[in-house]
């Protein structure tokens, strides 16, 4: 009870040093509305809004105000993604995917405004849910993390990178397996971390570094995004008249236990390592249609429809930041391009990460969350009228903030380089149907996961037996061979029959 | 996904199979050279094969190539290999290949050749119009005389000033500001036979002026960090009107003995 009182004490005084800055609010309110514009631009990602403001802050202000600037603009896209979605049916983030089922029928039966009232509140509660989780938790994992050593940290940025290239394949996971091991791979290059030799420089001293995060991040996130967009455009239909946008107190307290719910397996997926917002909405919803009265309607304008995907996807964003703060394994494809910022300002998350950088955080988060709320319910009109510009307007203009943020970094054009060649890998591997997301997990973990592997076995004298003789690699292990056998054909088949029988 | 997507896709795995076999056995290959059991320098044994620095690479690279023959199977299995030698088996769409050149034309013109040669205040604006007028209506003709432009003032700043030491030249900056301008004079006269083309290219033009150059001004200026060509005809000028009137102007407004 002591240890959450004096959480709450630490929590009071981050926020009210937040709230006390004026400067707070010039980067909150002006990061919250270009993360909603971001979102709500069909073709435009919160990953990239994230990763756009990472090249433009990362390093060129206090590390605590460009936090600011990177969390507002998160929990702003995510939101964002929900107009689109709910006025032309078209998802403007893949977060957004799942509300665009009973939002969008909702709009088409002349309740837009109360679908963008209940998506607004559903998505407050929803992050303050997240981010209550994340003070609870985080103290509690942090302390158990201090028990993590070299064998479970390698073996947890393996789980991250397969995990991730798991759930966020279309196609086969194979391919998801392939495009982490392939950002792995990328992070072997420069100097080894162990015994400096060099690996894979082919005698350009750039390279000797490695892959910097920011334009790898640019080039696997914008340029992508920026080749599939440019195409020919005719301007967005008009969106259906919406009414008054006010959330419905009383239909909200009636929900409450789909927002808990939503809340719940939004954090809980958030949580898991490169698992996004998208795929918390999808599960949410999923469950919601199970568990939900009105299960019947969804899919036909059901309220508990459109709350189950929103609050989920916005509590993910809390849960996303539980394993980058406790471990420095993303929990979601932003949060891997905060990952980006952290390190672009020398900050290792971790056991020894500063409390009182993540009380930070959380009064961002808190103060995000309002801030996405007055602006959805106030300035609504304006993120509508945004809809209807074409991406042949707004994607040239990313292109050149993609450029310059990318060249500020530190290392100048070689940076626009690596971005324009890791841009043409994942734009091709887009094409195939590979997932981008566990690439630049890998290129996140993979120094990391090189480190701890050959320290573990250094401290061991190379005995293998050390990832088995200890509880938390064992069941790491465990976990890491289960993950792959699962998708392993003669498995599956073996499995189903084997619970045919015990049925 | 339906059943013709998933069979284009998988002749299409075929191919991208093999590609990946190859590149995990060139790299294991390169991975060879990095010293693995016998780590002995100069008569000095610095490493065992467990903290090598080739082991995760090795690891890594074998896990690809198995990942590569296990797609390579089920590609085959699942008849990529029957389709995978004809163009329409692959999926080959001509239209779309020609939009991915054009874009690949234009982004190589802008980040390889103009960004680091030519100012970028004009480099962008270049782009800017070239895309937006060679894509919003999809027209080929369109697309292609958008596409000549950029890579026009591309080839003109690398053939001229190829090496770096040649980067500072003013002369391709004022062939990039030419192409700068037919392309937003053609756009201009083509857009009046858009609907929306009246509105939007105007917008676009002025946009395509301003953006970069408040982006590379705060950059410069508000942050403070290195921003591309700095020489560059435009922001040369710029840098100097900053430094020598507006900074020293707003130190004195904000320093309040301005008389």
């Amino acid at each position: 009870m002591d240890s959450v009182l004096t959480q709450l004490a630490g929590f009071g005084a981050a926020f009210a040093n937040l709230a006390s800055d004026p400067a707070t609010y010039v980067y909150l309110v002006a990061s919250v509305f270009l993360g909603i514009v971001f979102g709500a631009l069909p073709g435009l990602t919160a990953t990239l809004a994230v990763t756009i403001l990472t090249g433009f802050f990362g390093n060129k202000i206090p590390l605590e105000q460009s936090l600011i600037a990177l969390i507002g603009a998160y929990v702003g896209a995510i939101y964002g993604g929900s107009y689109p979605s709910i006025l032309l049916n078209i998802p403007g983030t893949a977060a957004s995917a799942a509300t665009a089922m009973d939002g969008h029928p909702l709009a088409r039966q002349g309740k837009g405004g109360e679908a963008l009232g209940l998506t607004t509140t559903a998505s407050f509660i929803g992050t303050i849910f997240g981010t209550i989780f994340l003070l609870l938790f985080v103290w509690l994992l942090l302390a158990i993390s201090r028990n993590i050593t070299s064998p479970e940290k390698c073996l947890l940025a393996l789980f991250g990178v397969l995990l991730s290239g798991t759930l966020m394949s279309e196609d086969l996971a194979l391919k998801g397996w392939i495009s982490g091991l392939i950002g792995l791979s990328m992070a072997m290059v420069g100097l080894d971390p162990i015994l400096s030799e060099t690996r894979f420089t082919f005698g350009w001293s750039y390279l000797m570094s490695g892959f910097q995060v920011v334009p790898v991040l640019m080039g696997a996130f914008a340029i992508p995004q920026i080749v599939d967009g440019m195409r020919a455009t005719l301007l967005a239909p008009e969106p259906p008249p919406v009414g008054r946008i006010t959330p419905s107190l009383r239909e909200i307290g009636r929900r409450l236990p789909t927002i808990g719910r939503s809340g719940v397996i939004g954090t809980g997926i958030g949580a898991l390592p490169g698992v996004g917002e998208d795929v918390a909405g999808w599960v949410s919803y999923g469950v919601g249609k199970a568990a939900s009265r009105e299960g019947h309607l969804f899919g036909k304008g059901s309220r508990d429809g459109l709350i189950s995907a929103e609050a989920a996807n916005n509590a993910a964003i809390g849960g996303a930041l539980i394993p980058l703060l406790v471990l420095g394994i993303p929990g979601s494809p932003p949060a891997a391009a905060l990952l980006g910022a952290l390190k672009i300002n020398n900050v290792i998350p971790g056991p020894t990460i500063d409390p009182g950088l993540i009380l930070h955080i959380v009064a961002i988060l808190v103060m995000a969350s309002l801030t996405m709320m007055l602006m959805g319910l106030l300035t609504a009109r304006v993120f509508i009228l945004v809809l209807r510009i074409p991406r042949t307007v707004f994607l040239p203009i990313v292109l050149v903030l993609t450029t310059i943020g990318s060249f500020s970094v530190g290392g100048g054009i070689n940076d626009l380089y690596l971005m324009l060649g890791v841009g043409a890998v994942a734009t091709l591997m887009g094409i195939m149907h590979y997932p981008i997301a566990p690439l630049v997990i890998g290129v996140i973990l993979g120094g990391l996961f090189d480190e701890t592997f050959r320290r573990t076995l250094l401290v061991s004298d190379g005995d293998l037996s050390v990832f088995v003789t200890r509880p938390g690699a064992c069941i790491l292990l465990v976990l890491n061979v289960a993950l792959i056998l699962s998708q392993v054909g003669i498995v599956k088949r073996g499995f189903g029959r084997l619970m045919g029988r015990s049925a | 996904m339906t059943t013709e997507e998933k069979q284009v896709l998988r002749a299409r795995d075929f191919w991208t199979s093999i590609a990946l076999i190859a590149a995990a056995l060139f790299f294991l290959w390169k991975t060879s050279s990095i010293p693995f059991f016998n780590t002995a320098n100069a008569g000095v044994r610095s490493a065992d094969w467990f903290n090598s620095a080739a082991l995760v690479p090795f690891a890594l690279f074998g896990a690809l190539l198995l990942c590569g023959i296990g797609l390579l199977v089920i590609a085959i299995r699942e008849g990529g290999a029957t389709r995978a030698l004809k163009a329409a088996g692959i999926g080959v769409d001509r239209a779309e290949l020609a939009r991915l050149g054009a874009l690949a034309i234009i982004l190589l013109s802008y980040i390889g050749a103009l960004v680091p040669r030519v100012d970028f205040i004009i480099s962008s604006a270049l782009l800017i119009t070239a895309l937006f007028w060679g894509f919003h209506r999809g027209a080929a003709a369109r697309r292609w005389i958008a596409v000549s432009g950029i890579a026009a003032a591309a080839l003109y700043a690398v053939i001229l000033h190829g090496p770096q030491a040649e980067w500072r030249a003013g002369d391709d900056d004022w062939v990039a500001l030419g192409a700068w301008a037919i392309l937003t004079v053609l756009m201009l006269a083509d857009a009046r036979r858009w609907p929306e083309g009246r509105r939007l290219a105007p917008i676009v033009a002025v946009l395509s002026a301003i953006v970069p150059f408040l982006l590379v001004s705060a950059m410069a200026f508000g942050f403070s960090q290195n921003v591309p060509a700095r020489s560059g005809v435009l922001f040369s000028h710029i840098e100097v009107a900053y430094y020598t009137q507006f900074r020293p102007w707003w130190r004195e407004m904000t320093s309040g003995d301005g008389d």
